[in-house]
């Protein structure tokens, strides 16, 4: 008898196995359709919700610039989940997030209110917490249209863009998924969001928007974002300029570092700023080599001080804090409900005193 | 026989993840729960010493040996009952997480219950197999796996997104005195130790425990880490909106040059492993508990054939833990967790000064003959 329970034991096992697979959801993949962007607008004038926009890749098996293909679809609805679900009526198979990269927010959506789009975006299982969040300027779906030449295949330009692997710019910050959640529920840091405007058939990332909790509120130009990037990341392969006696000097970085310390001064709090920088010319007026370098550098020391004075007198005026200033306050005072108020208190007065040390390590190749 | 206590020990503490472990002790980490880490660090240290000397005195006897020595039999077995359903209580709820984890982000089209039968199937057997058996087991999930928590666990606190402002904004509350809950959770990472309730059959009898200084440390170190990293990733006050906060904060990790690049799905499969090795560890303990209680059952550590009785055992763990997650939805899962992690301390700690009162009275015994 045993010799005829066991078989059918196994086979009993081996079917409820058989049966579970089959249930499961696995599509092949050229039943998919991957997204790779998507972009958020408002909804169009007089009617609520939004208008989305996805970026879906045309699988291809030729990879060579030029030969990526995408396809753009626009939809309107009331709520993400919705045009979500209405999109995929449009289109012939399974709509796949699990490629998503870029998650683009139209500028006036952002200007207005920006948390109910969150919602959509945090809850979901297959939004990668690596994506990268942007601004799109004018709007999400000009961005979404943008066709680059040199695609190799879908998508890549913008990986590239965003991620260190391409190009690797000092005015372009890429903001994860995650960061951006963080910095919008925390308390003593502020949401920043880079501005992606369309330019012929290209994207172009150079400014910065500094958000608080709702909304866009300021923007940052190219040098200021290039600031930034120097004192908060600390970013090595970006440069300096100093205009001396009419000339432009511009000296590209090696080596940088910055730290801040929050001080009680008198009556008043002060932060003061240390940056370090050393790097040799890239443009220099001839003889530069001749010249005394530190004359040159108290001058570079003084121009970048002010320059970082005033962003960080700016980013004050805008009443937000990207740098994570109050974060800094909280983690260095004694932990209880009063500390966040007493920054909340001190940071609209709050002084600023920026040191910077050049150090001037070579004129490059010629005198 | 060093090793495979320690084994243990870092098997339950890397398995605190999946026990809403790091949720319970991040919802509480204004209020106390930093505190509730040192003094459990010192409680818990405690606890698993008395509990070595314990296991020094009777090598060779499991706890159902230990109690019969000393306790009439109509005391012992609702004692034993009691504690296995505390051990299938512990692999259930890793079990069941775990099926719905695979659901919320591998793929929501399969059903949880279905995941959940081919891991009980899975359980079933390896559970079923001899004391010897599953202690080699562990041994061969330590050696395959723990690499790959360490390669997680490095690249998470080596990360350049890891916030320290954060992290300090949250340590500087380590003036709020401890409360219970938090304790409770963070007790639990200790309690590795007490697996050798029936792993002590395979000790033999000159068996010493040494190093045991790396108990603190090591558990210490994997709590600050399971709190302190999500924190650093998701700040101060986002990390309190997450649900699955590990796998959300392997999530936000990425590998440049790796073959994947969303951590998350390292992780998940790590947490397979680690979580079918806890489960079967957990009813293999719970069921020879169970079986200490038929008359006429001698405890083996490696027999020749499975008892069938092995069999009927583990099938009703898979058909209870089925059960239970039928029945329960993830917010009563949370809740059952929460209560079953403090119902916890007060069984352990009356369970070890129990043992220890036992092990002092065999020790004076000995010095009478």
């Amino acid at each position: 008898m045993t010799r005829f329970i066991r078989p059918l034991f196994m086979l009993a096992v081996v079917l409820l196995v058989v049966f579970a697979i089959s249930g499961c959801g696995f599509r092949d993949i050229d039943k998919r359709f991957f997204v790779i962007a998507m972009g958020i607008d408002p909804a169009p004038e007089g009617q609520k919700g939004y208008s989305i926009t996805l970026r879906l890749a045309i699988p291809s098996p030729k990879i060579e610039p030029g030969a990526a293909k995408t396809q753009v679809e626009t939809i309107n609805a009331t709520t993400i989940a919705e045009a979500i679900r209405l999109l995929k009526s449009h289109v012939d198979k399974e709509l796949d997030f699990g490629h998503c990269k870029l998650y683009l927010f139209g500028e006036r959506l952002i200007q207005t209110d920006y948390n109910d789009s969150l919602e959509w975006v945090s809850r979901r299982r297959d939004v990668q917490n690596i994506a990268y969040v942007a601004i799109g300027r004018p709007d999400a779906k000009t961005i979404m249209n943008v066709e680059p030449q040199g695609e190799r295949f879908p998508g890549n330009t913008i990986f590239l863009l965003f991620g260190n692997d391409g190009t690797q710019s000092s005015y372009i910050i890429n903001e994860q998924l995650f960061d951006f959640l963080r910095r919008v529920g925390e308390k003593g840091m502020d949401p920043i969001l880079p501005i992606m405007r369309k330019e012929d058939n290209g994207y172009v990332v150079t400014r910065l928007g500094l958000l608080d909790k709702r909304k866009l509120v300021a923007e940052l130009n190219p040098q200021e974002t290039e600031m930034y990037n120097q004192i908060r990341d600390r970013y090595a392969k970006s440069t300096i300029t100093a205009n001396i006696k009419g000339d432009t000097l511009v000296i590209s970085i090696d080596r940088i570092t910055s730290h801040y310390k929050i001080r009680k001064e008198g009556n008043g709090y002060v932060l003061k700023l240390r940056m370090n920088i050393g790097g040799i010319f890239e443009e220099a007026p001839r003889g530069v080599y001749d010249q005394d370098w530190h004359k040159l550098e108290q001058a570079f020391n003084d121009q970048v001080a002010a320059e970082a004075k005033r962003l960080l007198e700016k980013v004050q005026r805008a009443g937000v804090d990207p740098f994570g200033f109050g974060l800094r306050y909280r983690a260095t005072h004694a932990g209880n409900s009063q500390t966040w108020k007493e920054w909340e208190s001190i940071y609209p007065t709050l002084k600023f005193d920026v040191k910077v040390n050049v150090d001037i390590e070579g004129s490059g190749l010629v005198h | 026989m060093n090793r495979y206590f320690y084994y243990n020990i870092a098997l339950v503490s890397s398995l605190n993840l999946m026990l809403f472990v790091p949720y319970l002790l991040i919802h509480d980490r204004y209020e106390g729960a930093v505190s509730s880490m040192v003094c459990a660090t010192f409680a818990g240290t405690a606890l698993a010493f008395l509990y070595s000397h314990v296991m020094k005195v009777f090598p060779g006897k499991g706890m159902p040996e230990i109690l019969s020595l000393f306790l009439p039999k109509f005391i012992s077995v609702p004692i034993l009952l009691f504690m296995s359903l505390m051990w299938l209580m512990a692999s259930s709820i890793a079990l069941a997480g775990y099926a719905v984890l695979i659901n919320r982000f591998f793929n929501p089209d399969t059903s949880s219950m279905i995941v959940l039968m081919l891991l009980a199937g899975v359980c079933i057997y390896t559970s079923t197999r001899s004391t010897l058996t599953v202690m080699f087991v562990i041994e061969m999930a330590m050696i395959v796996n723990l690499p790959i928590v360490l390669f997680i666990l490095f690249k998470a606190s080596t990360s350049s997104n890891l916030d320290w402002d954060a992290i300090r904004a949250v340590a500087q509350y380590w003036k709020v005195p401890p409360k219970f809950e938090p304790f409770a959770a963070s007790i639990y990472v200790f309690t590795g130790y007490t697996n050798y309730a029936v792993f002590n059959r395979l000790n033999p009898h000159n068996f010493r425990i040494r190093y045991r200084w790396l108990i603190p440390l090591i558990c210490f170190l994997v709590l600050l880490i399971s709190f302190f990293v999500p924190i650093g990733f998701h700040g101060t006050e986002a990390v309190a909106s997450y649900l699955y906060i590990w796998s959300v904060t392997s999530d936000s990790l990425m590998l440049g040059y790796g073959f994947i690049e969303r951590v998350i799905f390292l992780f998940l499969l790590l947490f397979l492993n680690l979580t079918i090795v806890y489960t079967t560890t957990g009813w293999h303990i719970a069921m020879e508990m169970v079986k200490s209680c038929m008359p006429r059952m001698k405890p083996q550590i490696d027999p020749a054939r499975t008892p069938k009785a092995n069999w009927f055992i583990a099938s009703a763990f898979a058909l209870a833990t089925l059960a239970a997650s039928y029945f329960l939805n993830e917010k009563q899962n949370l809740t059952i967790t929460q209560y079953w992690l403090m119902l916890r301390v007060y069984v352990e700690v009356v369970m070890v000064f129990l043992l220890f009162f036992f092990s002092l009275r065999a020790g004076r015994k000995k010095l009478g003959t």
